[in-house]
């Protein structure tokens, strides 16, 4: 088999180098992917985080053969959509994006949550971002509008 | 593809494995971090047979690469199973992570690992020449070793059914509450009629192996629950002289003094 076929923000993409490569390193150097941030490569931070059919995964802990025939979406595609544009406001609304390095695995990660559980409660949203990192500890903020996204959102997810 | 191989059925994985050097890769989320040189991996995240929960009449089984996160929306996976595994890491390492790599990796922290201890967890491991299965205790050596021969896969975890439907035990310490490695965790389950123990398993990280002491076990066998409860500190001191704990985040003697304390607590709560 030549190549390693997927689908990258709803384009189909191969790529021709080394299925051992790290999915956080082919995104942002080879596809220009820059909202996937790389923070500590060792599956601690969640700043890379990418839905792999649907599903959070961190992109540092991927290596490339394993996205074969898989659909992979980052912020860069993600923001094209009405849920996006939902969260974007009440992440705005309540100024919960500070330095805003860990925001696109934030918002990844509460499309993850709200696209299985439309309707979470606040322990629910904890448990979905336990896995991403804020270091300006503005985790309450981060919180709130992921709630208020669901609410204002009803229907989207 | 290039330093990959990516089949789609167990005999083709494991015929490759027969003449390749390859490192099996289910997850990733434990080989990308060691991010080895020039690593050649063989992918067997996207086999069918490796990704069911089953089950037959002895046992839950399952696939190497299921991810933690399909076991716990799994109704056959046991309660002591899915409370351990509830607790790894976060949400994007459980949607990725699998019981064959936590098993395959012979970390001495692995959490379904020591579940799989406590309930007597059995590994089918799979070769182009045949097949075997063989208890955890055998498969486990210490930390970074196992038992598992160059051309073998691991293929299915086997879980007893009459282990999992038993009351159970589990506590994890760690530094924080998510992405926390266990600096010790315990597990236990155990069977009681008539307030006298009739089975019992007792297992614990943070001895840098995993182990049972089934013939300290054995004793405690046709006691009184009450009478283990009331002298909690002896029956306790029978494993724990057996014991040996390694210093790392924390000292041996923080873990020892842990350790005893859930042993406490795990007598305690038997009903």
């Amino acid at each position: 088999m030549n190549g390693i076929h997927f689908r990258l923000n709803g384009k189909d993409t191969c790529y021709d180098g080394s299925a051992a490569d790290r999915l956080l390193d082919v995104l942002r150097d080879t596809y220009d992917m820059k909202s996937v941030k790389c923070g500590c490569k060792e599956g601690e931070c969640g700043a890379c985080a990418v839905l792999i059919d649907g599903v959070l995964v961190n992109s540092c802990c991927v290596a490339m053969g394993a996205v074969d025939a898989h659909e992979i979406v980052t912020v860069e595609g993600y923001r094209e959509t009405a849920r996006f544009a939902a969260l974007s406001k009440a992440f705005a609304d309540l100024s919960a994006v500070q330095c805003g390095f860990c925001i696109p695995g934030m918002i990844l990660a509460a499309e993850a949550l709200l696209s299985k559980n439309a309707h979470p409660t606040e322990e629910e949203v904890r448990t979905a971002l336990s896995g991403n990192i804020c270091r300006c500890t503005g985790y309450n903020a981060i919180v709130n509008a992921v709630l208020n996204a669901a609410k204002e959102g009803d229907g989207l997810w | 593809m290039v330093n990959g191989y990516k089949p789609t059925t167990l005999q083709e994985a494991v015929e490759i494995k027969s003449r390749v050097s390859v490192t099996p890769y289910a997850g990733g989320t434990d080989l990308m971090v060691r991010n080895i040189p020039d690593a050649v991996y063989l992918f067997l995240n996207d086999i069918d047979e490796l990704r069911q929960i089953t089950q037959d009449d002895a046992y839950i089984r399952i696939g190497a690469a299921v991810t933690f996160t399909q076991a716990l929306d799994s109704d056959l996976v046991p309660p002591l199973m899915k409370e351990a595994i509830s607790r790894i890491a976060a949400p994007a390492i459980r949607n990725a992570g699998t019981f064959g790599g936590n098993l395959g990796n012979a970390s001495d922290k692995a959490d379904s690992v020591l579940a799989g201890f406590a309930l007597d967890g059995r590994v089918r491991l799979v070769s182009a020449k045949g097949e075997r299965v063989i208890p955890f205790d055998d498969f486990c050596v210490r930390r970074g070793v196992t038992n598992i021969a160059d051309d073998e896969l691991i293929a299915e975890i086997l879980l007893p059914k009459e282990k999992c439907a038993l009351p159970y035990y589990y506590k994890k310490i760690g530094g924080r509450s998510a992405l926390a490695i266990s600096r010790v965790a315990f597990a236990g389950a155990y069977e009681v009629h008539n307030g006298v123990i009739q089975a019992i398993s007792a297992t614990v990280i943070g001895e840098g192996k995993f182990t049972r002491y089934r013939e300290v076990e054995a004793t405690l066998i046709g006691k009184s629950v009450d009478e283990v409860s009331a002298n909690a500190d002896a029956y306790a001191e029978r494993f724990i002289e057996k014991m040996t704990f390694t210093r790392g985040r924390v000292s041996a003697e923080y873990r020892k003094t842990v350790v005893t304390n859930l042993f406490k607590d795990y007598f305690a709560s038997m009903k």
